[in-house]
């Protein structure tokens, strides 16, 4: 009864249309518009790089190239980093170059004099950067004697070297594994990432995977918005008291609203769901396609997405107010969805809120992130839950008159708002 | 006397209504140095915090410019007093703008005194995404009296850029860092046409 009644004031509320355009918008022009045709094999004949990269994963191509890059930045003292996605060259302090010297000199062999060698015979030529020119350094490459040093141990150094850097360098392990092991496909290789899609995705997985990365997107979002508007409507229409003064139970109040939320919300993406799985079988007529991943994988992936951004909205509009539900959601988006740069596949870390995987192949790099995803997903479900318990607790308090908000400046705090 | 009463207001409207809008457009401000290198930069590199970061305070301020009046029993009460509300509106959202100078061009000086390529070009610019971010979420919160559908539309313009940044055409928020000028122009006069929008539907609703 009550969640019927939360549904429809829901589906009533504009907020909650203008978040049905959007995700129809971002199926439509993102998803959709991409899968309209089948996937073919590919042809045969090609030079190796005209297929794709794909990462090796080979220890020695990763050390050698990692560490021929980092002596050329070493000698330069420019290291582009990109913290949030966003260029920063760092220019390291004395100290902590002498640090990274003495990684070099770990993993290569090379003493402090050896390298001062190398970098007199280096290549050296300016590059302007901003209004002033830098001399740059390119060295000959240096093969590494990878014995001298255990794989675990290179992996601690260069994510050292990350810290140092600040973070978001090509020295983070997991971003030199995938930048510098990058190898041409060959032929072979192109058509057995194609079968892939057919044995071990059944069609079906691939694409779900794509649908996920797509509205995965707008739904670590949107929801948010709706959350604050159904939040604070009740306060809008000053039915706050109305509701505290009656007998049921916060608890039941506020996890029967989130309920009716999430169930609205989920229903376009349940729409949209429908909607790939008979695109998939038009274009796939014939194939076996296995319709259960497409409906499985988005759910998985999609409702904790949602979960989370609601309930944060809620949380955050109880205990302070709708903005800074809307500043705090806005940031931790904007910083998952930067933080992966340029990485658009693959990119799922533990607690990597939009995860991305915008492919229909490089099926081997999400398994190899396939234990993270399932405890990022995990994490998040429960976590919203934990969220929702609070903002009942809070909800509690306030029928109680044991508390009113948080202000910020005292009894009257200016900074207090009500949404 | 009428300047001193209208400054009295301004004050009045900005310490009650205002202060948190401020003091969240000075947090991005702070936080952009963070999130982005910004030293010794050429002027396409210079121009992304300015495009990318610094125009979300255009969002936070002009876009609650009717909020405080949200609810109908409060805004009778204004409506009551002698000043007029549209004006009061008009006074808070000039006010918004204002600041965003004031914050934007302070942010521009502090890149140039870090060895940016800086222009006056970079801050009319970021002033420009700025002025259109905020003027979208302004005119959908008048058009829908909902704050939070205007805050929506901001976000989801911004959002758009970077999905849908070919499709934009003269409406793309980054174009300077792509080396690009022309599209400014365009960007400041359809958040004119915005805000005169925005108040021209508030008078025909009588809201």
């Amino acid at each position: 009864m009550l969640f019927a009644k939360e549904c429809r004031k829901i589906s009533g509320s504009l907020v909650f249309w203008i978040y049905c355009i959007i995700i129809a918008l971002m199926f439509l022009t993102q998803y959709f518009s991409d899968c309209t045709e089948r996937e073919y094999p590919p042809s045969p004949g090609r030079s190796a790089g005209d297929y794709d990269f794909k990462p090796s994963g080979d220890h020695d191509t990763i050390i050698e190239g990692t560490v021929n890059s980092l002596i050329n930045d070493y000698y330069s003292n420019k290291y582009i980093c990109y913290p949030l996605g966003f260029y920063k060259a760092v220019h390291l302090k004395d100290k902590d170059q002498e640090k990274i010297e003495a990684y070099i000199t770990e993993i290569t062999g090379l003493d402090h004099d050896k390298l001062a060698e190398i970098k007199n015979n280096c290549e050296e030529y300016y590059v302007s950067d901003g209004v002033h020119e830098y001399k740059e350094y390119k060295a000959e490459h240096i093969d590494v004697d990878t014995d001298n040093i255990s794989y675990d141990r290179f992996r601690e150094i260069i994510s050292d070297i990350d810290s140092i850097l600040g973070g978001g360098s090509d020295y983070a392990p997991e971003s030199a594994e995938y930048n510098f092991s990058m190898i041409p496909m060959t032929y072979e290789d192109a058509l057995e990432e194609y079968n892939e899609l057919f044995e071990k995705d059944g069609i079906a997985g691939a694409y779900a995977r794509l649908f996920s990365d797509y509205l995965g997107i707008v739904l670590g979002i949107m929801p948010v918005f709706v959350a604050i508007a159904i939040a604070a409507a009740d306060r809008r229409s000053r039915m706050d008291q109305l509701i505290f003064s009656r007998s049921i139970s916060s608890f039941r109040l506020v996890f029967t609203r989130y309920a009716a939320l999430i169930t609205m919300m989920f229903i376009p993406v349940l729409t949209e769901i429908i909607a790939s799985v008979i695109q998939l079988l038009v274009i796939y007529n014939g194939e076996s396609v296995a319709v259960e991943k497409m409906l499985g994988i988005p759910v998985f992936w999609l409702l904790p997405n949602l979960m989370v951004s609601a309930a944060l909205g809620m949380l955050l509009t109880e205990m302070f107010s709708g903005g800074t539900a809307i500043v705090v959601q806005f940031a931790v988006w904007f910083m998952s969805i930067m933080r992966g740069g340029t990485v658009l596949s693959g990119n799922i870390r533990k607690f990597t809120l939009v995860c991305r995987h915008n492919t229909l192949y490089n099926r081997a790099q999400f398994m190899l992130h396939k234990n993270d995803f399932i405890f990022n997903r995990t994490f998040y479900f429960i976590a919203s839950l934990a969220a929702v318990a609070v903002t009942a607790f809070v909800f509690e308090m306030k029928r109680g008159g044991r508390f009113n908000g948080i202000r910020l400046f005292g009894k009257d705090g200016i900074l207090r708002r009500k949404a | 006397m009428v300047s001193g009463c209208l400054a009295k207001m301004v004050f009045s409207d900005v310490r009650h209504n205002y202060v948190i809008h401020y003091l969240t457009a000075v947090g991005i401000l702070f936080l952009t140095p963070l999130l982005f290198g910004i030293s010794q930069l050429d002027s396409i590199l210079s121009a992304q915090p300015l495009e990318i970061i610094l125009p979300l305070m255009g969002t936070v301020l002009m876009t609650p410019v009717f909020f405080p009046e949200q609810n109908e029993n409060i805004r009778d009460v204004v409506r009551s007093k002698k000043t007029s509300y549209h004006l009061l509106c008009f006074i808070r959202i000039m006010c918004s703008v204002l600041m965003l100078s004031l914050f934007i061009g302070g942010f521009v000086i502090y890149m140039k005194s870090a060895g940016c390529n800086v222009t006056a070009k970079h801050f009319a610019g970021s002033l420009a995404s700025a002025l259109i971010l905020g003027s979208a979420g302004f005119f959908a919160a008048a058009v829908s009296d909902n704050v939070i559908a205007g805050y929506m539309t901001s976000v989801i313009y911004y959002m758009s850029n970077f999905t849908m940044k070919d499709k934009l055409r003269v409406l793309y928020l980054f174009s300077m860092s792509h080396g690009r000028f022309e599209e400014k122009k365009y960007l400041v006069i359809i958040a004119a046409a915005l805000v005169a929008g925005g108040f021209a539907v508030r008078k025909l609703m009588r809201k």
